[in-house]
């Protein structure tokens, strides 16, 4: 029997702002637009000026974590990109304009980027959990955080659309946890 | 194959997928039913029989846990594979969902492979 028992040091504002947090979630993009998409993707510093960007349509998909960790994973994209990741879900199936399926695909990307990006943290994968996806379409519109926060954002271009992830983390103490 | 199969995820294109990647694995059903919800499922199998239950874990209402535990209690699906399909999977939940009842565990996003190496041997020849 050890002596004494140490508890884990809660996951901390510090931790998420740390490289392989970012190097996580690239890992996690590429993963998944690859084996859900088929589509090669790319971390970029500023995307392509020739892109239509920004597209005429945004749409946001947000997804929550609460736990070890309290915050949320944001995804933008143009509305023509989020009809492509549609598609591709359905093997390359048309979807129209409008189509309410396109909304379900940008949650589920949303939520598997953030499930696979916390699932790769050992302090978070078992400790933090994930709320149901939102998806806000416009581009006019605030998220609040309760508590100061820090966030980690990250461009990505894939075909001939950008991609931006967002992560948020609330900087709070262990006693508010 | 025959028989009925079951797919219950709240997102109507995971749904879609799902069987979209069953059938690119050669895993076809005569016929399938699709749950948005926990309660959406429960009603369907006190109602049909079915060979294969796709669950999803993270889901509004009633989890795909919640899911499993109910099944067990009414004891419906006996001997049904159930295999969670989620972006979960910390050792702990793969180990509670395997407890619940669950055959087979697949982490999204995946491939038409894990539907081969995870679903298809829990299947009849």
């Amino acid at each position: 029997m050890p002596d004494s028992i140490t508890a884990p040091r809660p996951y901390c504002a510090r931790d998420f702002l740390a490289p392989e947090s970012l190097d996580r979630a690239d890992d996690t993009v590429i993963e998944i637009f690859r084996m859900m998409f088929g589509f090669e993707i790319g971390v970029v510093d500023v995307p392509d000026p020739n892109l239509p960007r920004p597209e005429p349509a945004e749409l946001t998909a947000i997804v929550g974590f609460s736990g070890a960790m309290r915050g949320s994973c944001q995804i933008r994209i143009g509305s023509q990109a989020a009809r492509s990741i549609a598609s591709a879900m359905l093997g390359g199936a048309p979807i129209d304009e409008g189509d309410d399926s396109i909304n379900d695909a940008l949650g589920e990307l949303c939520n598997m980027l953030a499930g696979g990006w916390k699932n790769g943290i050992s302090a978070l994968s078992s400790e933090c959990a994930l709320s149901p996806p939102t998806v806000i379409s416009g581009k006019d519109y605030k998220v609040h955080m309760h508590k100061p926060s820090v966030s980690l954002s990250r461009t990505y271009q894939f075909e001939a659309h950008a991609l931006y992830l967002t992560l948020h983390c609330e900087d709070i103490g262990p006693a508010e946890r | 194959m025959k028989g009925t199969v079951l797919v219950v995820d709240d997102s109507a294109m995971m749904r879609k997928v799902v069987l979209r990647v069953l059938k690119m694995a050669d895993v076809e059903f005569e016929s399938v039913l699709e749950a948005g919800d926990g309660d959406q499922a429960l009603a369907l199998l006190r109602t049909n029989t079915v060979a294969l239950i796709m669950c999803d874990i993270n889901m509004p209402n009633m989890s795909g846990l919640q899911l499993l535990q109910q099944v067990k209690e009414e004891k419906l699906a006996i001997g049904v594979p159930i295999v969670m399909v989620t972006t979960e999977n910390s050792e702990p939940q793969v180990r509670q969902a395997i407890l619940a009842g669950a055959r087979g565990y697949i982490r999204k996003p995946f491939t038409v492979d894990h539907i081969k190496n995870n679903v298809k041997p829990l299947l009849p020849a």
